[in-house]
Protein backbone atom coordinates (compact mmCIF):
# COMPACT_ATOMS: atom_id res chain seq x y z
CA UNK A 1 0.00 0.00 0.00
CA UNK A 2 2.84 2.19 1.11
CA UNK A 3 4.59 1.91 -2.24
CA UNK A 4 1.90 2.09 -4.12
CA UNK A 5 1.27 5.81 -2.78
CA UNK A 6 4.72 6.53 -3.32
CA UNK A 7 4.55 5.60 -6.89
CA UNK A 8 1.60 7.54 -7.12
CA UNK A 9 3.15 10.58 -5.83
CA UNK A 10 5.94 10.42 -7.82
CA UNK A 11 3.71 9.70 -11.27
CA UNK A 12 1.77 12.96 -10.09
CA UNK A 13 5.04 14.91 -9.67
CA UNK A 14 6.73 13.93 -13.38
CA UNK A 15 2.83 14.97 -14.53
CA UNK A 16 3.18 17.99 -13.34
CA UNK A 17 6.73 18.68 -13.90
CA UNK A 18 5.60 17.72 -17.10
CA UNK A 19 3.29 20.52 -17.80
CA UNK A 20 5.52 23.06 -15.85
CA UNK A 21 8.31 22.33 -18.53
CA UNK A 22 6.43 22.13 -21.44
CA UNK A 23 5.70 26.28 -21.85
CA UNK A 24 9.45 26.81 -20.55
CA UNK A 25 10.76 24.88 -23.43
CA UNK A 26 8.74 27.00 -25.65
CA UNK A 27 10.14 29.73 -24.30
CA UNK A 28 13.85 28.83 -24.64
CA UNK A 29 13.29 28.44 -28.33
CA UNK A 30 11.52 31.76 -29.67
CA UNK A 31 13.68 34.29 -30.14
CA UNK A 32 12.54 37.90 -29.49
CA UNK A 33 13.96 41.22 -31.02
CA UNK A 34 13.60 44.51 -29.84
CA UNK A 35 14.52 47.57 -32.18
CA UNK A 36 15.23 51.14 -32.07
CA UNK A 37 13.52 52.73 -34.61
CA UNK A 38 13.73 56.22 -35.60
CA UNK A 39 11.46 58.60 -37.62
CA UNK A 40 8.16 56.78 -36.25
CA UNK A 41 5.96 59.76 -35.75
CA UNK A 42 2.55 58.05 -36.80
CA UNK A 43 0.29 55.26 -37.04
CA UNK A 44 0.73 55.09 -40.85
CA UNK A 45 4.43 54.87 -40.37
CA UNK A 46 3.89 51.78 -38.30
CA UNK A 47 2.59 49.82 -40.89
CA UNK A 48 5.27 49.78 -43.26
CA UNK A 49 7.65 48.65 -40.72
CA UNK A 50 5.56 46.09 -39.26
CA UNK A 51 4.52 44.72 -42.79
CA UNK A 52 8.40 44.63 -43.92
CA UNK A 53 9.69 43.22 -40.83
CA UNK A 54 6.63 40.44 -40.62
CA UNK A 55 7.90 39.65 -44.68
CA UNK A 56 11.24 38.15 -43.39
CA UNK A 57 11.76 34.64 -42.76
CA UNK A 58 11.18 32.81 -39.70
CA UNK A 59 9.51 36.34 -37.71
CA UNK A 60 6.54 35.14 -36.06
CA UNK A 61 4.67 38.46 -35.05
CA UNK A 62 5.82 42.34 -35.22
CA UNK A 63 4.32 44.78 -32.35
CA UNK A 64 5.07 48.52 -32.56
CA UNK A 65 4.91 51.03 -29.85
CA UNK A 66 4.74 54.65 -31.55
CA UNK A 67 5.23 56.26 -28.54
CA UNK A 68 9.08 55.47 -27.59
CA UNK A 69 9.90 53.84 -31.24
CA UNK A 70 10.39 50.76 -29.83
CA UNK A 71 9.41 47.57 -32.20
CA UNK A 72 9.24 44.11 -30.81
CA UNK A 73 9.41 41.29 -33.54
CA UNK A 74 9.15 37.86 -32.07
CA UNK A 75 10.82 34.58 -34.32
CA UNK A 76 8.99 31.17 -34.98
CA UNK A 77 10.93 28.69 -32.70
CA UNK A 78 14.49 27.72 -33.85
CA UNK A 79 14.38 31.20 -36.23
CA UNK A 80 16.70 34.21 -35.46
CA UNK A 81 16.76 37.57 -36.84
CA UNK A 82 20.35 39.10 -37.36
CA UNK A 83 21.42 43.03 -37.35
CA UNK A 84 21.29 43.53 -40.68
CA UNK A 85 18.93 41.77 -41.84
CA UNK A 86 16.41 43.82 -39.18
CA UNK A 87 18.28 46.94 -40.46
CA UNK A 88 17.41 46.46 -44.02
CA UNK A 89 13.60 45.77 -43.08
CA UNK A 90 13.71 49.09 -41.21
CA UNK A 91 15.41 51.20 -43.54
CA UNK A 92 12.79 49.82 -46.47
CA UNK A 93 10.36 50.92 -44.44
CA UNK A 94 11.64 54.33 -45.22
CA UNK A 95 13.15 54.66 -41.47
CA UNK A 96 16.24 54.43 -39.10
CA UNK A 97 17.47 51.57 -37.25
CA UNK A 98 19.45 53.10 -33.63
CA UNK A 99 19.21 50.03 -31.70
CA UNK A 100 18.86 46.21 -31.96
CA UNK A 101 18.50 44.15 -28.85
CA UNK A 102 17.92 40.36 -28.52
CA UNK A 103 15.75 39.33 -25.21
CA UNK A 104 16.57 35.94 -25.92
CA UNK A 105 13.44 33.59 -25.12
CA UNK A 106 9.97 34.65 -25.37
CA UNK A 107 6.36 32.97 -25.17
CA UNK B 1 -17.85 83.64 -72.87
CA UNK B 2 -15.62 83.78 -69.82
CA UNK B 3 -13.29 79.99 -69.45
CA UNK B 4 -13.40 78.89 -66.35
CA UNK B 5 -9.66 78.21 -65.42
CA UNK B 6 -9.81 74.82 -65.54
CA UNK B 7 -5.77 74.43 -64.56
CA UNK B 8 -6.70 75.94 -61.56
CA UNK B 9 -9.52 73.58 -60.79
CA UNK B 10 -7.32 70.11 -61.91
CA UNK B 11 -4.39 71.78 -60.20
CA UNK B 12 -6.21 71.78 -57.00
CA UNK B 13 -7.15 67.94 -57.92
CA UNK B 14 -4.15 66.02 -59.55
CA UNK B 15 -0.81 68.78 -57.78
CA UNK B 16 -3.09 67.81 -54.95
CA UNK B 17 -3.19 63.99 -56.41
CA UNK B 18 0.52 63.74 -57.18
CA UNK B 19 2.84 61.89 -54.70
CA UNK B 20 4.45 61.01 -51.07
CA UNK B 21 4.98 58.27 -48.32
CA UNK B 22 2.47 57.22 -46.53
CA UNK B 23 2.50 59.78 -43.19
CA UNK B 24 -0.76 61.80 -42.44
CA UNK B 25 -0.26 64.11 -45.26
CA UNK B 26 -1.73 67.06 -46.71
CA UNK B 27 -5.73 66.46 -48.15
CA UNK B 28 -5.20 69.38 -50.51
CA UNK B 29 -2.04 68.12 -52.03
CA UNK B 30 -0.85 64.40 -52.66
CA UNK B 31 2.94 64.97 -52.63
CA UNK B 32 4.01 64.43 -49.53
CA UNK B 33 2.05 61.00 -49.22
CA UNK B 34 4.43 57.99 -47.98
CA UNK B 35 4.90 54.66 -49.11
CA UNK B 36 7.50 52.19 -48.06
CA UNK B 37 9.46 49.73 -50.76
CA UNK B 38 7.04 47.17 -51.95
CA UNK B 39 3.93 48.90 -50.42
CA UNK B 40 1.13 50.47 -52.40
CA UNK B 41 -0.80 53.23 -51.58
CA UNK B 42 -4.37 53.96 -52.30
CA UNK B 43 -6.18 57.43 -51.84
CA UNK B 44 -10.13 57.94 -53.34
CA UNK B 45 -10.71 61.09 -52.58
CA UNK B 46 -14.09 63.30 -53.51
CA UNK B 47 -13.90 66.33 -54.39
CA UNK B 48 -16.89 69.04 -54.65
CA UNK B 49 -15.82 72.02 -56.31
CA UNK B 50 -18.28 75.24 -56.65
CA UNK B 51 -17.79 78.82 -58.55
CA UNK B 52 -19.70 81.27 -58.65
CA UNK B 53 -20.20 85.46 -57.81
CA UNK B 54 -19.94 85.90 -61.75
CA UNK B 55 -18.56 89.25 -62.08
CA UNK B 56 -19.58 89.25 -65.54
CA UNK B 57 -23.38 89.60 -65.66
CA UNK B 58 -24.15 85.78 -67.22
CA UNK B 59 -24.84 84.37 -64.10
CA UNK B 60 -22.32 82.05 -64.36
CA UNK B 61 -22.18 79.18 -61.33
CA UNK B 62 -20.31 75.82 -62.08
CA UNK B 63 -20.63 72.88 -59.93
CA UNK B 64 -18.18 70.56 -60.56
CA UNK B 65 -17.65 67.19 -58.41
CA UNK B 66 -14.74 64.51 -59.24
CA UNK B 67 -13.15 61.26 -58.07
CA UNK B 68 -10.24 61.37 -57.92
CA UNK B 69 -8.33 57.17 -57.48
CA UNK B 70 -4.08 57.48 -56.78
CA UNK B 71 -2.36 54.66 -56.56
CA UNK B 72 0.77 54.76 -55.15
CA UNK B 73 3.68 52.69 -55.17
CA UNK B 74 7.50 52.36 -53.59
CA UNK B 75 9.64 51.28 -55.90
CA UNK B 76 12.74 52.12 -53.47
CA UNK B 77 12.79 53.35 -50.01
CA UNK B 78 13.59 56.70 -51.77
CA UNK B 79 11.44 56.58 -55.06
CA UNK B 80 7.96 56.72 -55.01
CA UNK B 81 5.58 55.97 -58.23
CA UNK B 82 2.12 57.64 -58.71
CA UNK B 83 -0.82 57.26 -60.66
CA UNK B 84 -3.89 59.60 -60.67
CA UNK B 85 -6.84 58.75 -62.29
CA UNK B 86 -10.10 61.52 -62.09
CA UNK B 87 -13.80 61.28 -63.26
CA UNK B 88 -14.94 64.12 -63.25
CA UNK B 89 -18.27 65.79 -63.82
CA UNK B 90 -18.85 69.46 -65.08
CA UNK B 91 -21.81 71.53 -64.83
CA UNK B 92 -21.84 75.35 -65.96
CA UNK B 93 -25.41 77.38 -65.24
CA UNK B 94 -25.58 80.95 -67.16
CA UNK B 95 -27.53 83.34 -68.56
CA UNK B 96 -27.29 83.88 -72.61
CA UNK B 97 -29.37 86.31 -74.28
CA UNK B 98 -31.60 86.17 -71.27
CA UNK B 99 -32.35 82.19 -71.69
CA UNK B 100 -30.93 80.31 -68.86
CA UNK B 101 -28.79 77.71 -70.26
CA UNK B 102 -27.26 74.35 -68.92
CA UNK B 103 -23.96 72.75 -70.54
CA UNK B 104 -22.24 69.82 -68.63
CA UNK B 105 -19.97 67.01 -69.57
CA UNK B 106 -18.86 63.96 -67.58
CA UNK B 107 -16.18 61.04 -68.26
CA UNK B 108 -12.61 60.29 -67.72
CA UNK B 109 -10.68 63.07 -66.97
CA UNK B 110 -6.56 63.67 -67.71
CA UNK B 111 -5.01 60.98 -66.07
CA UNK B 112 -1.59 61.87 -64.53
CA UNK B 113 1.92 60.11 -63.50
CA UNK B 114 4.83 60.99 -61.69
CA UNK B 115 7.57 60.54 -59.41
CA UNK B 116 8.97 61.59 -56.24
CA UNK B 117 12.52 60.58 -55.18
CA UNK B 118 13.62 61.13 -51.61
CA UNK B 119 16.84 63.16 -51.67
CA UNK B 120 17.50 64.26 -47.93
CA UNK B 121 15.98 62.06 -45.28
CA UNK B 122 16.63 62.60 -41.19
CA UNK B 123 15.07 60.33 -39.15
CA UNK B 124 15.62 61.23 -34.86
CA UNK B 125 13.57 59.40 -31.89
CA UNK B 126 10.16 60.13 -32.76
CA UNK B 127 10.49 62.36 -35.64
CA UNK B 128 11.23 62.55 -39.46
CA UNK B 129 12.25 65.31 -41.99
CA UNK B 130 12.04 63.94 -45.50
CA UNK B 131 12.95 66.69 -48.47
CA UNK B 132 11.32 65.10 -52.42
CA UNK B 133 11.38 66.37 -55.61
CA UNK B 134 8.66 65.25 -58.01
CA UNK B 135 8.09 65.15 -61.75
CA UNK B 136 5.47 64.05 -63.48
CA UNK B 137 3.60 64.14 -67.01
CA UNK B 138 -0.21 64.28 -67.59
CA UNK B 139 -1.58 62.72 -70.50
CA UNK B 140 -4.18 63.67 -72.66
CA UNK B 141 -6.26 60.88 -71.63
CA UNK B 142 -9.66 62.50 -71.35
CA UNK B 143 -12.23 63.82 -74.08
CA UNK B 144 -11.99 67.12 -75.05
CA UNK B 145 -14.14 67.55 -77.78
CA UNK B 146 -17.39 67.33 -75.94
CA UNK B 147 -20.23 69.54 -77.52
CA UNK B 148 -23.67 69.78 -76.78
CA UNK B 149 -26.80 71.87 -78.33
CA UNK B 150 -24.93 75.00 -78.34
CA UNK B 151 -21.90 73.39 -79.66
CA UNK B 152 -18.61 72.75 -78.43
CA UNK B 153 -17.96 73.04 -75.12
CA UNK B 154 -15.30 75.49 -73.57
CA UNK B 155 -11.82 73.65 -72.77
CA UNK B 156 -13.07 74.89 -68.73
CA UNK B 157 -15.88 72.39 -69.24
CA UNK B 158 -14.17 69.30 -71.38
CA UNK B 159 -13.39 66.05 -68.80
CA UNK B 160 -9.72 66.43 -70.38
CA UNK B 161 -7.27 69.09 -71.72
CA UNK B 162 -6.42 67.45 -74.68
CA UNK B 163 -2.58 68.81 -73.99
CA UNK B 164 0.49 66.72 -72.55
CA UNK B 165 1.25 69.18 -69.35
CA UNK B 166 4.32 68.34 -67.25
CA UNK B 167 4.94 69.47 -64.00
CA UNK B 168 7.29 69.15 -61.38
CA UNK B 169 8.40 70.50 -58.05
CA UNK B 170 9.85 69.85 -54.30
CA UNK B 171 7.88 68.85 -51.09
CA UNK B 172 9.44 69.17 -47.55
CA UNK B 173 7.68 66.93 -44.47
CA UNK B 174 8.67 66.94 -40.78
CA UNK B 175 6.24 65.00 -38.75
CA UNK B 176 6.37 64.88 -35.07
CA UNK B 177 4.62 62.33 -32.83
CA UNK B 178 2.37 65.91 -32.00
CA UNK B 179 2.12 67.19 -35.49
CA UNK B 180 3.61 66.94 -39.12
CA UNK B 181 3.90 69.90 -41.59
CA UNK B 182 4.24 69.55 -45.31
CA UNK B 183 5.06 71.78 -48.04
CA UNK B 184 5.62 72.11 -51.45
CA UNK B 185 6.71 74.18 -54.56
CA UNK B 186 5.21 73.41 -58.05
CA UNK B 187 4.98 74.41 -61.21
CA UNK B 188 2.78 73.31 -63.94
CA UNK B 189 3.30 73.78 -67.42
CA UNK B 190 0.41 73.50 -69.85
CA UNK B 191 0.56 73.40 -73.48
CA UNK B 192 -1.70 73.72 -76.41
CA UNK B 193 -4.14 71.65 -77.78
CA UNK B 194 -7.18 72.57 -79.65
CA UNK B 195 -5.35 76.23 -80.26
CA UNK B 196 -6.07 76.79 -76.44
CA UNK B 197 -3.61 76.60 -73.44
CA UNK B 198 -4.60 76.92 -70.24
CA UNK B 199 -2.23 79.08 -68.61
CA UNK B 200 0.64 77.40 -66.67
CA UNK B 201 0.45 77.39 -62.53
CA UNK B 202 2.59 78.23 -59.73
CA UNK B 203 1.43 77.18 -56.47
CA UNK B 204 2.78 76.90 -52.64
CA UNK B 205 0.90 74.79 -50.63
CA UNK B 206 0.85 74.15 -47.34
CA UNK B 207 -0.44 71.44 -44.37
CA UNK B 208 -0.35 71.86 -40.21
CA UNK B 209 -1.84 68.71 -38.79
CA UNK B 210 -1.80 68.55 -35.32
CA UNK B 211 -2.60 65.62 -32.99
CA UNK B 212 -6.11 66.51 -31.37
CA UNK B 213 -6.68 62.78 -29.88
CA UNK B 214 -5.22 60.69 -27.79
CA UNK B 215 -3.36 63.31 -26.06
CA UNK B 216 -1.70 61.73 -24.15
CA UNK B 217 -0.03 58.83 -25.97
CA UNK B 218 0.07 54.96 -24.25
CA UNK B 219 1.25 52.03 -25.58
CA UNK B 220 1.08 50.48 -28.70
CA UNK B 221 -0.31 52.06 -32.21
CA UNK B 222 -3.15 54.06 -31.32
CA UNK B 223 -5.15 55.82 -33.78
CA UNK B 224 -4.71 59.48 -33.75
CA UNK B 225 -7.30 62.52 -35.00
CA UNK B 226 -5.66 65.48 -36.58
CA UNK B 227 -6.71 68.86 -36.96
CA UNK B 228 -5.88 70.09 -40.32
CA UNK B 229 -4.66 73.74 -41.63
CA UNK B 230 -4.05 73.74 -44.96
CA UNK B 231 -3.01 77.31 -46.99
CA UNK B 232 -2.68 76.82 -51.11
CA UNK B 233 -1.06 80.08 -52.99
CA UNK B 234 -2.00 79.62 -56.42
CA UNK B 235 -0.78 81.69 -59.50
CA UNK B 236 -2.39 80.97 -62.74
CA UNK B 237 -1.01 82.71 -65.72
CA UNK B 238 -3.45 84.06 -68.30
CA UNK B 239 -4.94 81.62 -70.56
CA UNK B 240 -3.94 81.38 -74.68
CA UNK B 241 -6.56 81.52 -77.27
CA UNK B 242 -4.83 80.69 -80.51
CA UNK B 243 -2.11 82.70 -79.30
CA UNK B 244 -3.07 85.84 -77.51
CA UNK B 245 -3.54 86.17 -74.25
CA UNK B 246 -7.63 85.96 -72.51
CA UNK B 247 -7.69 88.70 -70.44
CA UNK B 248 -10.44 87.39 -68.33
CA UNK B 249 -8.28 84.53 -67.05
CA UNK B 250 -5.62 83.53 -64.37
CA UNK B 251 -4.74 85.47 -61.30
CA UNK B 252 -3.09 84.95 -57.45
CA UNK B 253 -5.57 82.84 -55.16
CA UNK B 254 -5.02 82.08 -52.14
CA UNK B 255 -7.26 79.20 -50.08
CA UNK B 256 -7.19 77.93 -46.56
CA UNK B 257 -8.23 74.68 -45.79
CA UNK B 258 -9.40 73.64 -42.01
CA UNK B 259 -10.14 70.01 -41.76
CA UNK B 260 -10.37 66.87 -39.87
CA UNK B 261 -8.14 63.63 -40.55
CA UNK B 262 -8.43 60.04 -38.52
CA UNK B 263 -5.41 58.09 -38.86
CA UNK B 264 -4.54 54.45 -38.27
CA UNK B 265 -2.05 51.95 -39.20
CA UNK B 266 -3.88 50.61 -42.34
CA UNK B 267 -6.49 53.49 -43.32
CA UNK B 268 -7.09 57.50 -42.57
CA UNK B 269 -10.33 59.00 -43.39
CA UNK B 270 -10.24 62.80 -44.13
CA UNK B 271 -12.55 65.48 -44.79
CA UNK B 272 -12.53 68.99 -44.93
CA UNK B 273 -13.64 72.25 -47.06
CA UNK B 274 -11.61 74.70 -49.08
CA UNK B 275 -12.45 78.22 -48.88
CA UNK B 276 -10.77 81.10 -50.15
CA UNK B 277 -8.86 83.92 -48.36
CA UNK B 278 -8.20 86.22 -50.98
CA UNK B 279 -9.16 86.07 -55.08
CA UNK B 280 -7.25 88.61 -57.36
CA UNK B 281 -8.16 87.31 -60.77
CA UNK B 282 -7.91 88.61 -64.14
CA UNK B 283 -10.88 90.17 -66.11
CA UNK B 284 -14.22 88.59 -65.46
CA UNK B 285 -12.56 85.26 -64.58
CA UNK B 286 -15.07 83.60 -62.50
CA UNK B 287 -14.09 83.37 -58.53
CA UNK B 288 -14.25 79.98 -56.30
CA UNK B 289 -16.80 79.62 -53.49
CA UNK B 290 -15.37 76.43 -51.90
CA UNK B 291 -14.26 72.85 -52.38
CA UNK B 292 -15.37 70.13 -50.34
CA UNK B 293 -12.61 67.15 -49.96
CA UNK B 294 -13.51 63.95 -48.54
CA UNK B 295 -11.75 60.54 -49.05
CA UNK B 296 -10.33 57.78 -47.47
CA UNK B 297 -6.72 56.25 -47.86
CA UNK B 298 -5.56 52.24 -47.23
CA UNK B 299 -1.69 50.94 -47.22
CA UNK B 300 -1.28 47.67 -48.43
Amino acid sequence: MRQQAVRRSILVALLVLGVLAAPAHAQETKGVYTLQVDGLACPFCAYGIEKQLGATEGVESVETDIKSGTVTVTMQDGATLDEDTAGMAVKAAGFTMRGYKHQGAGE
Amino acid sequence: MRRWPASLYLTCLLATSWAAPALAAPQSFNTALPVAQGEFLFREQFVLDQSGDDPSGANRDRTAWALVSVLGYGATPDLALFGVVPYVDKNLNLTQGGAKRERSARGLGDISLFGRYTVYRQDWPGRNLRIAPFAGLEFPTGEDDESDSLGRLPPSLQPGSGSWDPFGGVVLTYQTLDFQIDTQASYRANTEANSFAFGDVARLDGSLQYRLWPRELGGGVPGFLYGVLEANLVYQDKNQIGGSDDPNSGGLSLFILPGLQYVTKRWIIEAGVQVPAFQNLNGTALEKDYVLRAGFRLNF
